[in-house]
């Protein structure tokens, strides 16, 4: 979340992907940096002990969130 | 107890309510904090209320003296502790990790500080009997007193910047005195630079704390393989390598003494000695490295780096300065205990004079 909302700030669009049970944690984070609200992508959890086939899967699945966060038309 | 203090403890309760209402306390009750007993513990040092003990950029949020003084009183710390507990976040900010964020981590990890010196008997605190255990003031409210700042000053709290899986029971407290008085070795301390007059903090981040029973042997080696075991555990293994707070009961740092060792024989024993083959690490899917982390996963995985050829033992600390040694405990039984602790594998540890 630091790293999305720092690279925002900085003018680069970023889009901070987590995981489902980090919810409350990506929201305090926001809250920290002065940015509540912030939008991410947050996907079913877990990643860490996923196949590569598993990844390729979860990366398809949030491409639409990913490019609607980013602006992308 | 009279009647005035029953008045004034409806007053500290109501006072309580308010603190544990705002969220600034672990779970447990806390003591009510005036600007004027604030100002007994600012009078325990020279440092100004405003200089910062530990920053975390990550946060934009720094502990400072004042807030140190503050978290210690809500702790329930007596003023004449205080200056523990600045050593104690000093050595916390020399030790290095809580500035990275690994109080945010899910690895749950939690402070855990050693006193040395005669400050220890000036302020009462325990050494011996239950040292890992309750019943003992300044234990229980130097460590309390470390962690309730990392929760109100930086807002560390769980379910919101605390992101840990578990946690350990070391979040509530983790304070020991080295009981130098039954050691056959020189003090933690003086192993590094101080004197046995100085008394010192060595703080560290650590998560599990894990007891070795053996009361059978009067043999060193047999005694050290049992701690060596305890270390070379492959569910301790994140990383590529751990280290450890090894603290032993006089009764085993004697045997090792009786027999011609000290400390140094020890660590070196037990870098020797805390090793799994590639099978066993293979057997729990830890037998390769990340190319990127350095943390363990099998090396079928993509980011793996190659084995090396031989399939000889491997080993779980860096250097024999990745163990540290102190006596703790009291003199009644073959019971020792290894912390496993996240900091720098091997360099000198963040002892910390008390000023």
């Amino acid at each position: 979340m630091a790293d999305g909302i720092l690279l925002e700030r900085a003018g680069l669009p970023a889009v901070s992907i987590c995981t489902d049970p980090f919810a409350l944690t990506a929201g305090a984070m926001a809250k920290a940096y002065g940015f509540p609200g912030f939008e991410y992508v947050s996907i079913p959890h877990p990643v860490a002990s996923l196949s590569e086939a598993q990844i390729q899967a979860r990366v398809h699945h949030m491409l639409p969130d990913l490019l609607r966060i980013l602006g992308v038309e | 107890m009279d009647a005035s203090f029953v008045e004034d403890a409806a007053a500290v309760r109501r006072a309580m309510e308010y603190y544990a209402d705002q969220g600034w306390t672990d779970g447990l009750p806390v003591v009510p904090v005036t600007e004027s007993y604030l100002a007994e513990f600012l009078a325990q040092t020279d440092r100004d209320p405003g200089d910062v003990l530990l920053p975390m950029p990550q946060l934009n949020r720094a502990c400072t003296v004042r807030l140190a003084a503050i978290n210690a009183a809500l702790a329930g710390c007596r003023p004449e502790y205080f200056p523990v507990v600045l050593a104690a976040w000093e050595s916390l900010a020399a030790e290095g990790y809580p500035a990275k964020g690994i109080w945010q981590s899910t690895t749950g990890t939690a402070p855990f500080v050693i006193v040395n010196g005669p400050v220890r008997e000036r302020i009462g605190l325990n050494s011996k009997g239950n040292v890992f255990g309750s019943g003992f003031r300044a234990n229980a409210t130097i460590g309390r007193a470390i962690r309730l700042g990392v929760l109100n000053v930086f807002g560390l709290r769980p379910h919101e910047l605390d992101q840990a899986t578990q946690g350990t029971p070391a979040k509530y407290t983790f304070c020991i005195a080295e009981n130098e008085e039954e050691s056959p070795w020189p003090a933690l301390h003086t192993e590094f630079g101080l004197a046995a007059p100085d008394s010192a903090v060595t703080a560290m981040v650590i998560r599990s704390c894990l007891h070795i029973e053996a009361r059978h042997t009067r043999v060193p080696e047999q005694l050290a393989t049992d701690i060596a075991g305890t270390i070379s555990r492959t569910g301790a293994l994140i990383h590529e390598t751990i280290s450890a707070a090894v603290v032993l009961s006089p009764e085993h740092a004697r045997l090792f003494s009786a027999a011609g060792w000290g400390k140094s024989d020890l660590r070196q024993f037990l870098f020797d000695h805390a090793v799994r083959t590639r099978q066993e690490l293979a057997a729990a899917g830890k037998e390769a490295v990340s190319s990127r982390t350095r943390w363990r996963l099998p090396a079928d995985h993509p980011d793996a780096l190659p084995l090396e050829a031989e399939d000889g033992a491997v080993r779980v600390l860096n250097s024999p300065a990745a163990v540290l040694v102190v006596v703790a405990g009291a003199g009644n039984a073959g019971v020792s205990a290894v912390v496993e602790t996240f900091g720098p594998r091997g360099g000198p540890p963040p002892v910390t004079p008390v000023r």
